[in-house]
């Protein structure tokens, strides 16, 4: 800062000079200018491109959505899964609200990378909600997950298939866990569900752990 | 006037101020690139899933769904060869290199026309042999003797060429040997007799890491545009490169081959093999190197010395019930009439999966097939990948100027993008004259077959075929023969495979000989005099130099095979007597498996619903004790420590290793003990069936199969976060570089 306010003050010394009359005298500073105002350049340029593909995967995850949900209703209406767009490789599978936050989102086949940038994804090896033993739905949480650090025991969560069939599942623990001991057992007995997301929220490292909601089937 | 005297020493201290930000700038960049380098890099390198698996290989199942692979130590194949069937044993070790107990889940090609019989594990110091159930009671039966502590395996059926082996609790450091026997028949077509062992899943030239790119993407680290990492190919790229990823794996392969006749030429194609006469029908070959990575595919023709044997009928009796295998080689009767003139569509996969030497080969195969067009000929071309071009609107004249463009066309084709091969074949498959009796209507369709939606193609052709015919040219050192054989079936064409570049002439002159019109057209089978069942119950029409192949099951044999068709014109016919039958072994598999072919051809075209033909499949392969989309092979170990109550009954073989395992080819000469007892005891504590990553950790109190959860956080914020901290950089340095703007009025003004 020191440098910055010296620089300011220049303006009201004296004459100006032409610049070539200084590069003559010591040609070591405005070579290391020139570097100085490359990097500058360069990292403004690293900044627009990484806040710009920041907001693309915000983006991408709200957009997808949209599409998402139009496909889904179709996948209803028709009973066959409908791709969101034609190259997709990935289907919504289900919808999954919880009414009491207002939260809802488009949950799609496979947890895969690809689909998890578009929305929450079914982990294939459990199975389908509303099935016998423990389904796993899986999402970002700083995008559609965002919503279960919100979430209460005993809130009311419903997901819709892709043939039309509600469930209703109540929320019987938090916890958290680390991505390898989950002691989610895709087996158990009952009709179980099982939302998860990374953990601690708010933070922008990836980590081991994973914050697990865990729900029962209700009438 | 202060300012206007910078003192040599303030200004030496700036340019030194200057060079360490610069230094501690590129050094920031350094590490940057080298964190984001390696994490990348470990991240692609360290794991596999089973669909990037080149060669058949044991994967121990790891965290987050992704697979370790197992060092693997050795395969052999012994293949004997009697007349029309091959039987193949395959015997491969692989040892668990962790401290835990493991679950391996191995991956490997085999022939399509491969009839799965037998599985053998040696876990340890015990030998285990499966038997066939029903695939969903099978996985059952594994799934718990899984969870009680058992030894067990489980040889599924991915597709009729790829099949998959699970392996449950394998021991720290325990050695496993797999065994697997399967029958096959004998390829025969133009007087050649050829028998192909996949050594790869998937040609080698398939860049799979496409997929792991965009993974790689969507994982946030590689930033698509404005790639901070410029030489991120660079540190990518030995990752990407399937040939680093995947271990060499020795083979070592013997034949021995009694061919039923006196013998000509005996060819490897692509290995070299050491020759053994043992008599003039009779020939012992191995490899001649001793062991070679498995990157392509072994390929064995034989041919006949003089005129090639007509006729060959086998039987074999099996459970009360006698099983006939036919082959009839129709003359060679010059054809009548004038030729019919063409309309060829030719379809080129240009996909990514083609790029290297299978491009060159499909584009060399194409320009030879465009070079047999006669003047009154037709023809098109449809060039995919995962989008498509169709040359001309119609199929047009084989004119020079039309040549030319083609010509043009497909030299200019670069391999690149997925491979949908639906929308194109549905395109050559748009006939504009559907009812034109007077052209012959083929399609040939040249492609390394690397997808996965095989049964929509065949719905697609079943559907569409109309009066065209299909020719698959299979391209490639490890083409998808499962794909080629069922389209060519299904299309009523044949096919041919091209591994190599100089194999491309010879073979599409033949191909384009034989199909100018079908020679025998119109067969029909029927064994007078006892009650049977002949498979396939259709025959296909018959091009130049292929044999009719028929099978029958039969409760007595007895009375006349009487095999009829038309040759051109002419009505032909043969009669073979049942009694003539020599033995020959296994044909009661080959018998199932081809039954299980047809039911499911049949379910494709829509004639059998999908329940009625899984029931059919189930109730033969069950039968006949051979794996297929319905039935898996299920092996399991009692655990020591409890008895079994397992519904299974269970051969033990004793601890003498069974006839037939050479562990000297797969071993060396060194025949290692049985691995110490110790590590069998249970701790009850301890799960005894841990997975590799909980292993290498003290393992946690009971642990049941775990879902482990995908990694679900989004590189946003962190981006957010660097983006910042690169504006403030930016800034920085436009400051600094601004300090040292020229001082105005300095001492010497």
């Amino acid at each position: 800062m020191a440098a910055f306010t010296q620089q300011s003050r220049v303006p009201e010394t004296g004459p100006a000079l032409p610049n070539g009359r200084a590069r003559k005298d010591g040609p070591a500073i405005p070579r290391r200018r020139s570097i100085l105002n490359l990097i500058s350049i360069l990292s403004l340029a690293g900044a627009i491109a990484m806040l710009g593909k920041s907001s693309w995967i915000m983006l991408k995850a709200e957009v997808s959505q949209v599409l998402l949900a139009r496909a889904f209703t179709q996948t209803v209406a028709t009973g066959t899964p409908v791709k969101p767009w034609s190259w997709a490789d990935t289907w919504p599978v289900a919808e999954i609200r919880i009414p009491r936050l207002a939260a809802s989102a488009i949950v799609l086949n496979g947890a895969t990378p690809e689909s998890l940038a578009f929305g929450p994804a079914h982990v294939t090896e459990t199975p389908e909600p509303g099935e016998r033993g423990t389904s796993v739905i899986s999402a970002h949480r700083d995008t559609h997950f965002a919503f279960l650090k919100d979430v209460q025991k005993g809130d009311l969560i419903t997901v819709t298939r892709g043939d039309g069939l509600t469930f209703r599942y109540a929320v019987t623990s938090l916890r958290v866990a680390d991505w390898n001991r989950s002691g989610i057992d895709a087996h158990a007995p009952g009709h179980r569900l099982a939302l998860t997301t990374c953990f601690p929220f708010g933070s922008v490292v990836r980590g081991p752990q994973r914050f697990i909601v865990e729900a029962v089937m209700v009438k | 006037m202060q300012s206007i005297s910078l003192p040599g020493s303030a200004e030496s201290r700036i340019k030194s101020l200057i060079d360490r930000m610069v230094a501690w700038f590129l050094l920031l960049v350094l590490a940057v690139t080298a964190f984001i380098g390696t994490a990348g890099a470990a991240q692609l390198a360290a794991f596999v899933t089973p669909n990037e698996m080149k060669s058949g290989s044991l994967l121990l199942k790891s965290k987050e769904g992704k697979f370790l692979e197992a060092p693997r130590l050795g395969a052999d194949y012994t293949v004997t060869v009697s007349g029309p069937t091959g039987r193949t044993i395959l015997t491969q070790r692989f040892t668990n290199p962790a401290n835990g107990w493991v679950e391996g889940v191995y991956v490997f090609p085999l022939p399509e026309t491969a009839a799965v019989d037998t599985l053998k594990i040696v876990s340890g110091n015990r030998v285990i042999v499966g038997e066939v159930r029903e695939k969903q009671e099978a996985k059952v039966i594994y799934e718990e003797a899984k969870r009680a502590g058992q030894t067990a395996s489980l040889l599924e059926q991915e597709r009729p060429n790829i099949f998959t082996n699970s392996v449950a609790n394998i021991g720290p450091h325990e050695t496993v040997v797999v065994q697997i026997e399967y029958q096959e028949t004998i390829r025969q077509s133009q007087g050649t007799y050829s028998l192909r062992l996949p050594l790869v899943v998937a040609p080698r030239y398939n860049p799979a890491p496409i997929v792991q790119t965009v993974d790689f993407r969507s994982n946030g680290y590689g930033i698509a545009v404005n790639d901070p990492v410029p030489d991120r190919d660079r540190i990518s790229a030995p990752v990407l490169d399937p040939a680093k990823n995947a271990p060499v794996n020795p083979v070592t392969i013997s034949v021995d081959l009694s061919a039923g006749f006196a013998l000509d030429e005996v060819t490897s194609h692509h290995h070299t093999v050491k020759v053994e006469t043992i008599d003039d029908t009779h020939r012992k070959l191995t490899l001649d190197t001793g062991s070679i990575p498995a990157d392509r595919d072994f390929e064995l023709t034989w041919t006949a010395k003089g005129a090639a044997p007509q006729v060959g009928l086998f039987q074999e009796a099996v459970h009360g019930k006698t099983y006939l295998l036919a082959s009839v080689v129709p003359p060679s009767v010059a054809p009548t009439g004038p030729v019919k003139p063409r309309e060829t569509i030719f379809v080129i996969d240009n996909s990514g999966s083609m790029d290297g030497p299978s491009m060159q080969q499909a584009k060399d195969a194409l320009l030879q097939g465009l070079d047999t067009l006669k003047p009154q000929d037709r023809f098109n071309i449809v060039r995919f990948d995962d989008t498509m071009d169709v040359l001309f609107n119609d199929a047009v004249s084989a004119n020079k100027e039309y040549l030319d463009q083609a010509r043009a066309f497909v030299s200019a084709l670069q391999a690149n993008g997925g491979t949908e091969m639906v929308p194109a074949l549905k395109a050559a498959l748009i006939d504009s004259r559907p009812n034109d009796a007077s052209s012959l209507r083929q399609v040939v369709f040249i492609t390394d077959g690397a997808i996965g939606n095989e049964q929509e193609l065949f719905a697609t052709i079943g559907q569409g075929r109309g009066r065209s015919r299909i020719f698959m040219v299979g391209i490639g050192s490890a083409p998808n023969t499962y794909l080629m054989t069922r389209a060519a079936e299904m299309g009523r064409g044949t096919f041919t495979l091209i591994s190599e570049v100089d194999q491309v002439k010879a073979r599409m002159e033949d191909l384009f000989n034989k199909i100018g019109q079908p020679v025998v057209t119109g067969l029909s089978a029927t064994l007078d005099g006892s009650e049977a069942a002949l498979s396939p119950a259709q025959l296909p029409d018959l091009y130049r130099g292929e044999p009719v192949l028929v099978m029958a099951e039969a409760g007595q044999l007895k009375g006349t095979l009487k095999v009829e068709g038309m040759i051109g014109e002419t009505p032909w016919s043969v009669s073979l007597p049942a009694s003539a039958a020599a033995q020959g072994k296994g044909i009661s598999k080959l018998w199932a498996h081809r039954k299980v072919a047809e039911i499911e051809t049949a379910a494709t075209l829509n004639q059998i619903g999908t329940e009625e033909a899984n029931r059919q499949v189930l109730a033969v392969a069950l039968a006949h004790q051979i794996v297929s989309s319905q039935t898996s092979l299920i092996a399991v170990d009692k655990s020591p420590k409890r008895p079994a109550n397992m519904p299974l009954t269970r051969a033990d073989v004793p601890l003498n290793l069974p006839a037939g395992w050479n562990f000297e080819k797969v071993f060396g000469k060194e025949v290692p003990a049985p691995l110490p007892p110790a590590p069998r005891q249970r701790d009850a504590a301890a799960d005894p069936f841990m997975q590799l990553a909980v292993a290498e950790a003290p393992a946690s109190a009971s642990a049941p199969q775990q879902v482990t959860l995908p990694q679900t956080a989004t590189p946003a914020g962190l981006l957010a976060v660097v983006a910042a901290l690169l504006a403030m950089i930016a800034l920085a340095f436009r400051l600094l570089a601004m300090a040292l703007t020229p001082k105005h009025g300095s001492p010497q003004a």
